[in-house]
């Protein structure tokens, strides 16, 4: 398939989508930092949830920019779960870090499943075949 | 809602930049098939060196706390993402691709830990 370059209008259209859901991800994702103080566990496990959920309804482009890149994207984030690891370790606490790793890592995991079988039963049915 | 509008300002505006860069990126691996989510994986281990550098050279007072809510919260916080990493994992263990699943989770993982740990070393001694 030949690339063709996207209009300036359909560029727009995207850092548009994707801003407007990143913005409230970000903030929910700030504002949970500072009331349950840098965990990170409960953002990144929700975030995988409804992303798992989104994967598993009919594609949808413009839903997908707004809801999945821009605001799962933005709620979750893979940094700062390394950068909690890493000082674990930086401290020599193994077993808080690895503790930290397994329990998102299988918590996302499982949510995000979850998220994609519901998705997959809240599909509308197909329409009837229509008859020749 | 805790903290000011213009600290709220500044999260939005470094995350509309990040998830928008992801974006791209992403979407210049999503034609490579067997590799597509290499993407996420590079967007991931540069934000964490990124995090990184920004926590450290904040905790060491070179960086401020208003550079640490635009590039370390807002810009480098949505620049990686745990959801689409969670899923592609998922998408991948759904395939039947059990040992692609762990390479990538192993090689994010490791990667992701060491990149941040170069990113803070390096501020912290900046």
């Amino acid at each position: 398939m030949p690339e063709t370059k996207p209009s300036l209008q359909l560029e727009l259209q995207e850092l548009l989508l994707v801003g407007a859901g990143a913005v409230p991800g970000a903030l929910l994702r700030w504002q949970l930092a500072l009331y349950l103080g840098d965990q990170n566990l409960l953002v990144n496990v929700f975030g995988a949830a409804l992303l798992g959920l989104l994967a598993g309804l009919p594609a949808a482009p413009r839903r997908q920019l707004l809801l999945g890149i821009g605001f799962c994207g933005s709620l979750t984030t893979f940094s700062s779960w390394m950068l909690a690891a890493m000082k674990h370790l930086g401290s020599g606490d193994w077993a808080a870090a690895l503790g930290l790793i397994g329990l998102t890592l299988g918590l996302g995991l499982g949510a995000a499943a979850l998220g994609f079988s519901l998705g997959r039963r809240l599909k509308p049915p197909e329409p009837p075949q229509s008859r020749m | 809602m805790a903290g000011s509008a213009s600290e709220a300002l500044l999260v939005g505006l470094g995350a509309i930049l990040g998830a928008w860069l992801r974006l791209k990126v992403v979407n210049h691996f999503q034609p490579m098939v067997p590799k597509k989510h290499w993407g996420t994986f590079l967007v991931n281990v540069v934000a964490c060196f990124g995090l990184g550098l920004v926590l450290a050279l904040n905790e060491t007072c070179t960086a401020s706390a208003g550079i640490a809510l635009l590039m370390g919260v807002g810009f480098f916080g949505s620049l990686s993402t745990f959801s689409t990493f969670a899923v592609e994992l998922l998408n991948e263990l759904r395939a039947g691709q059990a040992l692609t699943a762990l390479v990538l989770a192993v090689a994010s993982i490791g990667a992701g830990l060491l990149a941040s740990a170069l990113g803070y070393g390096l501020g912290t001694h900046a």
